[in-house]
């Protein structure tokens, strides 16, 4: 008991002592407990403040990203862009620098009558020059607008003067439906539908070149759709119309009537891994029904502007002229072409085949004042000489990756870069067999007896073409790229005995020299 | 003739093909551009209008709402954003739209009774409950240790409207001398910790964050965050003196008439000052205009002398200038901490 009471002293004692000492410390400056709890406060805020300020400062920098344009500048492209991506501007370029040097018998069309480079030989021809050209030299404008309307604008300088490549809007309201209006490529030849700078070699075959548009004016129609594990892409066109291989460069087409124009392809095993991933088909047609009566106009042009007669003119591999019509036959009635395409990928190797047919509805005219000008006199069609010609022409083209990246319709992207003792870029060897055969009445007169007064003149015209093509494509890099081609053309007519026009027999008739071309390029594309 | 067919059977089968594309025709989209604190107000408001809507014409209107800070929305108009009608904070916004883009005419505010300003709003504060820093009025909000949570002037309409009441109430403490005016707005900014860019922002500082010790802004936002956060976190201290502020609606003229929802447009700004209208603003702790509504919410709000922006500003115009300009009065006698 007395332990417990001694306990109970010396604690109180202790106590009356400790909280003496911490009044008497408080009263000499140090923290009160209130001071303690503001000082903890203050902290507190300042603790909040700083995590808003730092809140706020991230909401900032969202909100001017949001603002924010993107600026992208990479290997394959220079483009500005919205932050929320659906409005960007993005710039392209490409450049081809070739040379064409040609061996001896490589001609133009056997007497013309404008002789453009010096004096034809005892043959009629005179020898393709060799040259260094700028092929293309196009600077690309894409918009997008919304995320949904694309616009393009191209512009080519290759000429000396600057020609509008192309010139659309393509409004996608659905990747099954959208509608493209302007300047395009008419959705018709596979090869023709693959990129300038993607071809694989320098020029396009005859089918692409010769005998199916190229750019035309109009409105398409054009989606993709899903197709057994992969898609359909599927196009339908009006267009102006433009003759075989025709570029439309003016708004005015020849009658006023339209072509239309379709396309299907299909790529159904696009989202496999199996062996057929890379395989496309389909086929493409045409359709214009054109009266001759306005093609008159053109009849009484200059030989060089073929094409302004509604019909064309056919080059070779190497670009040299190798059949027109004559100056008295005008496009007059329905031109219909047919076109089966296909390709197919397989590792570092590609193929590419496509077939092309045109019925061309044709008449001859009488007037018109001479080449060399003139008065002349009114232009008419000679009654019953209408006749409808079918020419047709096909290619394979065969490519193979020697470096082994993979092959496909676009472009190569090289697995190294060439850098000298580091990389080698993406080496690639090409073969094409291409061939045009016209149809035989194309060299006769109406009444099929004569070659006098025929649609074309076989002595000057080759009735076939078979070209062989091998070519070599360095992939320096994604951009830049060196190709050299070498081609081999022979030839179904074309010539006749020295300058002598053809005799109504065709019995002077020869066929015209091979033509041997090597073609080089170097290309810079972004 | 052939041609022409056949131009018109194709246009025709791209119209048939694009038919699931057109929108259905008999619906009408209005865009109400307004600032932070009207969501609640322009929710229950168009709810009501397109009921009236369809009971008067028979048509379906759909409106839709975007917020944001009143210039930073007044500028998304001017940069394109197609508003049908625009109802900002103050007519200084309104007024830019009106100068830069051409939309609305110069003439805009007198379309419309009372100066286009359907309802009112004054600048009070909101304290955390039992008022630890005893704020009783704007003098108080100048004291050393009192943190106050105004939105930035530069980017806020009801943070001018605060600046402009702080400053009315300076002119008039120190008989109109601007000199100590620009001194009380000087230490008054210099009790803030942190500037948010609209009144919204202000709120969450203030009520989710905790920081500061006043809310000073928007009437019916303290009112609104009364509501929504309870009566027991905050009270509301209405100063002796504050601005009447009065935001403003408009037509948007060019974009409604390319629309064509000018008619119903109008309406639904006209439909702001119907008995509807004016109550679902009172109901949303705005003043009404109409005499009814302001007696039937006028428990609701405490009773304060307010002066107008033309007595201590001499209207928008003016105090833009004056205060807000780069170079202005705020520029001068604040400095970020």
């Amino acid at each position: 008991m007395r332990k417990s009471w001694l306990f109970g002293g010396v604690l109180v004692f202790t106590s009356i002592t400790l909280g003496l000492a911490a009044r008497a410390h408080a009263e000499e400056g140090g923290p009160s407990q209130k001071s303690l709890e503001q000082r903890f406060d203050e902290l507190d805020q300042e603790i909040r403040i700083l995590k808003r300020k730092r809140e706020l400062d991230q909401e900032a920098a969202e909100n001017a990203k949001k603002a924010t344009p993107i600026v992208k500048y990479s290997k394959s492209q220079f483009s500005l862009e919205s932050a929320d991506g659906s409005n960007f501007i993005r710039f392209r370029g490409i450049v081809q620098a070739d040379h064409r040097l040609y061996f001896d018998g490589a001609n133009d069309i056997r007497n013309r009558s404008d002789q453009r480079a010096g004096d034809l030989d005892v043959n009629g021809f005179h020898d393709a020059g060799d040259s260094w050209l700028i092929r293309r030299a196009r600077l690309d404008i894409e918009t997008t607008l919304f995320g949904k309307y694309d616009f393009r604008i191209t512009t080519d300088f290759a000429q000396g003067t600057a020609s509008v490549a192309y010139a659309y809007l393509d409004a996608r309201f659905d990747p099954a439906f959208k509608i493209r209006a302007g300047k395009f490529k008419s959705f018709v030849s596979l090869e023709r539908l693959q990129g300038a700078s993607d071809i694989k070699l320098i020029e396009r075959s005859y089918v692409a070149n010769a005998l199916l548009p190229n750019r035309d004016l109009g409105i398409a129609a054009h989606g993709d759709l899903a197709f057994f594990q992969g898609r359909l892409d599927y196009a339908f066109g009006l267009v102006n119309g433009v003759s075989d291989g025709g570029d439309i460069s003016t708004g005015t087409e020849f009658d006023g009537r339209k072509e239309f124009t379709g396309w299907l392809f299909a790529t159904p095993f696009v989202n496999d891994t199996s062996v057929l991933s890379g395989l496309g088909f389909g086929a493409a047609a045409t359709y214009t029904d054109a009266s001759g009566e306005r093609n008159l106009n053109f009849t009484d042009t200059t030989p060089a502007d073929a094409t302004r007669n509604g019909l064309p003119s056919y080059r070779t591999d190497g670009q040299n002229t190798f059949f027109r019509y004559s100056s008295a036959a005008v496009a007059d009635g329905a031109r219909i072409r047919v076109s089966p395409q296909a390709y197919y990928y397989i590792g570092s190797l590609g193929i590419l085949a496509e077939y092309a047919r045109v019925i061309q509805d044709v008449s001859l005219t009488t007037g018109g004042s001479p080449p060399a000008g003139g008065a002349g006199s009114n232009t008419s069609f000679i009654p019953n000489t209408g006749k409808a010609l079918r020419h047709q022409a096909w290619h394979v083209t065969v490519s193979y990756l020697l470096t082994g990246e993979t092959a496909s319709f676009k472009g190569v992207k090289p697995s190294q870069n060439f850098d000298f003792g580091k990389g080698w870029g993406a080496w690639e060897v090409v073969g094409r067999y291409s061939e045009i055969t016209l149809d035989e009445d194309t060299f006769k007169d109406p009444t099929g007896t004569s070659f006098t007064g025929a649609y074309a003149n076989l002595s000057e015209s080759a009735q076939r073409a078979r070209s062989m093509t091998l070519g070599v494509n360095w992939y320096l890099n994604q951009n830049l790229r060196a190709a050299v081609n070498y081609s081999e053309t022979r030839f179904d007519g074309g010539a006749g005995d020295g300058v002598a026009p053809i005799n109504a027999a065709g019995t002077n008739v020869a066929d015209r020299p091979d033509e041997r071309a090597v073609l080089t390029r170097l290309q810079f594309a972004f | 003739m052939k041609t022409l067919r056949t131009m018109l059977i194709t246009l025709g089968a791209l119209l048939i093909a694009a038919h699931p594309l057109v929108v259905h025709a008999e619906d009408i989209t209005l865009l109400n551009v307004s600032y932070d604190p009207t969501r609640e107000l322009y929710q229950e408001f168009n709810a009501a209008f397109a009921k009236h809507w369809q009971k008067e014409k028979g048509q379906t209107v759909v409106v839709k709402q975007s917020h944001g800070g009143s210039g930073k929305q007044s500028r998304a108009v001017i940069d394109g954003l197609e508003a049908d009608v625009v109802t900002l904070a103050l007519a200084y916004d309104i007024d830019a739209i009106s100068e830069k883009a051409k939309l609305i005419p110069a003439n805009w505010q007198s379309r419309l009774p009372q100066n286009s300003s359907p309802y009112t709003s004054t600048i009070v504060f909101l304290v955390r409950k039992g008022n630890p820093k005893g704020i009783k009025d704007w003098e108080d909000l100048v004291k050393p240790g009192v943190a106050i949570i105004p939105a930035n002037p530069k980017t806020s309409g009801a943070a001018r409207w605060a600046y402009l009441s702080a400053w009315g109430y300076a002119l008039k403490k120190y008989d109109n001398d601007e000199t100590k005016a620009k001194d009380f707005i000087g230490r008054f900014y210099a009790n803030v910790p942190v500037f948010d860019t609209g009144a919204r922002g202000a709120t969450t500082t203030f009520i989710e964050r905790g920081i500061g010790d006043v809310l000073v802004g928007w009437e019916n936002e303290a009112y609104l965050a009364l509501k929504e956060f309870g009566a027991g976190k905050f009270e509301i201290i209405t100063p002796s003196i504050s601005i009447l502020a009065e935001p403003t609606v408009t037509l948007v003229d060019k974009v409604a008439k390319k629309k064509g929802t000018q008619p119903v447009a109008q309406a639904y700004l006209e439909y702001l000052y119907s008995e509807e209208g004016q109550d679902i603003a009172g109901k949303h702790f705005y003043r009404p205009r109409s005499e009814a509504a302001l007696a039937k919410y006028a428990n609701q709000f405490s009773k304060v002398s307010l002066f107008t922006i033309d007595e201590i500003a001499g209207g928008w115009q003016k105090a833009q200038q004056r205060h807000f300009a780069d170079g202005g009065v705020f520029d001068e006698i604040y400095k970020p901490k």
